[in-house]
């Protein structure tokens, strides 16, 4: 009996033992180090974001296999003899806590990283600009203007922006038509860079019954609660006004209150007239994208859930694009993407630099846009067979990618951007006047800042 | 002389056995505490460290890795922060609402369904399938059926000549949306509870109430609801509870931030709006040690109020 139950024990460490040993690290790489070449033994983590997967697989979308990562490792340690490559993938969905417990137990060498400001300023990553110096064969120049300084940050201790990261995967923000809507309502369609005016002008004359469908038509829809800050923001820039200034906390000036915010959101409140009910809780634009959609002008719109849909579906003829609101000097709109940084604990620093460069080279910038569905940050891209196919639409996303405002928006992932958020939400319920909105979203932000 | 050796040698021998017997069974006794080590240090890794942990943050300015000591300034941030009172509201005033609602209408539905003879137990099903759904799932799915414009709800209200309503659009609308979620979601828990307690309730005393003269009325008032009164106290603290630590619908619904305008924010909303979107650990730490206060000292009165015995 009593051996029974020490056999009992012995198999329950042995089950334990084997369940932990048989759970995958990550996505089925192998860990083995290799032990000839320049890289020999050496092994880099990388972080990704996203629907990326190891594996070839379909989109759901359009149907199309598209390759898996498998074949970037091949590439890579085609390219680096002896390294060997191994991927943590992760998807959108709470990637920041993620983030920030790998970094935390120093899980990766390489992160794609949209909170970059937020981690430079922990000191958890490696400042990229003596690596850049450095290297005679890497070049600033490849990018798309604007993507570099966009992703400039503050170190921990520094007082000047600098490079902790570079961009990996570009974003835009732009405002969408529907031409066919447009050409129903015998509209001239919207100009590469429209006004306000003009976009409130079309907006109305396009809510109501459709001349030719009979259908009911609405001129005009915008996200009212996550991203509304953003787009309320570039209102501001398109009259050459600002969200405030400074980068680090402790010298940020916020101006929600300036006359161009209230003037931006009492527009916003006007054209919540001519859009359908529900778009502050981001419902009432479900037939967007679809044959049957019945709203004019989409404003912050940005490429990853367009391009691909709108060619899938055969929209290309129909959707057109025109720029966000800029300022004089044709600066204006969101500064989004991803970007490519090193951890400051990693062990193989030189081959994390060897990956950034990979990642932000022709082959992975264009696996990311023919395969991952991403765009490219790079001007190279423009010569691609396959932008070529779908520079009807990437043409002015890229046009949006080189004219945001730079660098990102500090307060974009904190507090302030809440409050902001908040306070447009309560105006659009028409709890608040704009004013009254944005001067209680000025004191709170200015409260948070004095608290910190 | 040689029958006494044997009968000591006997007694040795019984001894011995017993002895063994005995470290058997201590044995025995320890081996179990072999197999609840692995669930022990689980709950000592993912639970009772976090806690401390937690605690010492409450009183750090940290983004993570960056901490300043800065006592309890975290505590009175959170404790005049007007968001964070906003938060305690709504999670109290959508808690109130589904219980108020959910535990007297599942009871009414428990008594039905063990009044009928027949399809007790597919009524029980179909009720209790809510119980089992994701409530993600289920969130998601009660923003078509509360669409402004498409939904279902907005088309039975026009049916019925009532006027539609704005519903997760409206901050004055939005809270209710969350609240008839939360009923449909518990009340299939509410109607197991009740049924499972009035099949309990001894069939002798309603023969006897009858005999003595008793309608269905006062059957009801004075067997069948005192009987149950162990069963909604149950109810009522188990239901405050889960409502005052709710967040996964009201952030697939709103998001961190509660939207619109912050209306169904609750508690949890909001410690993680601070702490995993504005990488505020630190305040986010003192709110859920503050909500941790709040949940206690309403379940102590909880308990007073309803002398359920621990």
């Amino acid at each position: 009996m009593q051996v029974q139950k020490k056999w009992l024990v012995v198999w329950f460490i042995v089950m334990l033992g084997i369940m932990a040993g048989c759970s995958s690290s990550e996505s089925g790489t192998e860990s083995t180090s290799k032990k000839e070449g320049k890289w020999a033994g050496q092994t880099l983590t990388v972080h990704l974001i996203g629907d990326f997967s190891m594996e070839d697989a379909t989109d759901p979308i359009t149907g199309k296999t598209n390759e898996g990562l498998n074949s970037i490792k091949q590439e890579f340690e085609k390219q680096h003899p002896g390294a060997t490559v191994e991927f943590i993938l992760m998807p959108w969905e709470g990637y920041t806590e993620k983030t920030q417990a790998m970094i935390t137990s120093n899980e990766a060498d390489v992160y794609q990283m949209p909170g970059l400001a937020d981690f430079a300023a922990q000191g958890v990553l490696e400042p990229l600009q003596s690596y850049i110096e450095e290297d005679p064969e890497f070049s600033l120049d490849v990018f798309i203007e604007n993507q570099v300084s966009g992703w400039k940050v503050l170190g921990p201790d520094s007082d000047e922006l600098s490079i902790y990261g570079l961009p990996l995967i570009g974003d835009a923000r732009f405002i969408n038509y529907d031409k066919k809507l447009f050409d129903q309502w015998g509209v001239e369609y919207l100009s590469d860079n429209p006004t306000m005016e003009e976009i409130a002008r079309k907006a109305k004359q396009m809510t109501g019954t459709n001349p030719v469908t009979g259908e009911e038509n609405y001129g005009i829809w915008f996200r009212g609660d996550w991203s509304s800050a953003f787009t309320l923001v570039n209102l501001a820039e398109g009259q050459n006004g600002r969200w405030g200034t400074g980068f680090a906390w402790d010298e940020i000036q916020f101006e929600y209150n300036s006359p161009e915010m209230v003037n931006g959101l009492e527009w916003l409140l006007e054209m919540q007239e001519y859009a359908p009910d529900g778009l502050i809780s981001n419902q009432g634009a479900e037939r967007w994208l679809t044959d049957r959609n019945n709203i004019a002008i989409m404003l912050n719109q940005g490429p990853g859930d367009l391009i691909l849909p709108v060619y899938a579906q055969g929209l290309e003829d129909r959707i057109g694009i025109a720029q966000e609101f800029n300022n004089d000097d044709g600066i204006g709109g969101m500064f989004a993407g991803s970007p490519v940084a090193m951890a400051k604990e990693s062990d193989n620093k030189e081959l994390a630099w060897e990956w950034i460069k990979f990642s932000v080279s022709e082959d992975f910038q264009r696996y990311l846009f023919e395969e991952a569905n991403a765009m490219p940050v790079i001007k190279a891209a423009e010569d691609w067979e396959s932008y070529k196919e779908v520079e009807k639409m990437m043409n002015p996303t890229i046009e949006a990618m080189r004219t945001p405002w730079t660098p990102r928006y500090p307060w974009a992932s904190s507090q302030p951007r809440f409050i902001l958020t908040s306070e447009i939400e309560a105006a659009l319920a028409g709890k608040r006047s704009a004013k009254e909105a944005l001067d209680k979203a000025q004191e709170e932000s200015k409260a948070w800042l004095d608290n910190r | 002389m040689a029958k006494d050796k044997v009968s000591m040698n006997h007694s040795m021998s019984s001894s011995v056995h017993v002895q063994s017997l005995k470290a058997k069974k201590k044995n025995n006794r320890w081996i179990w505490y072999v197999f609840l080590l692995p669930s022990f240090l689980g709950i000592l890794l993912f639970m009772v460290y976090p806690i401390v942990e937690s605690f010492r943050l409450s009183f750090y300015q940290s983004n993570g890795t960056i901490e300043n000591f800065i006592g309890l300034k975290n505590f009175q941030q959170v404790l005049t922060s007007t968001s964070f009172w906003n938060s305690v509201w709504n999670t109290f005033y959508i808690a109130f609402f589904q219980i108020i609602i959910t535990i007297p209408l599942g009871f009414i539905f428990a008594s039905l369904i063990n009044s009928v003879k027949f399809g007790q137990n597919l009524l029980k099903t179909v009720y209790f399938l809510p119980h089992v759904t994701s409530i993600v799932a289920a969130a998601m799915i009660f923003q078509f059926v509360l669409h402004p414009d498409l939904g279902v709800a907005n088309y039975a209200l026009e049916a019925l000549g009532l006027p539609a309503s704005s519903w997760f659009s409206d901050p004055a609308t939005s809270k209710w949306g969350v609240i008839l979620l939360a009923i449909w979601h518990w009340i299939g828990f509410v109607i197991i509870i009740c049924l499972a307690n009035l099949q309990a309730i001894s069939p002798e005393m309603y023969e006897a109430s009858r005999i003595d003269g008793a309608n269905k009325f006062q059957q009801w008032l004075f067997i069948t609801l005192p009987n149950m009164s162990g069963t909604f106290a149950f109810l009522l603290i188990t239901g405050w509870i889960g409502g005052l630590q709710r967040f996964n619908e009201v952030y697939v619904l709103g998001g961190p931030s509660g939207s619109p305008a912050r209306s169904i924010q609750t508690m949890g909303a909001f410690i993680y709006e601070r702490g995993f979107t504005g990488f505020e650990f630190g305040i986010a730490s003192a709110a859920t040690y503050i909500m941790f206060i709040i949940i206690l000292v309403f379940t102590f009165i909880n308990l007073k109020v309803s002398k359920m015995k621990l």
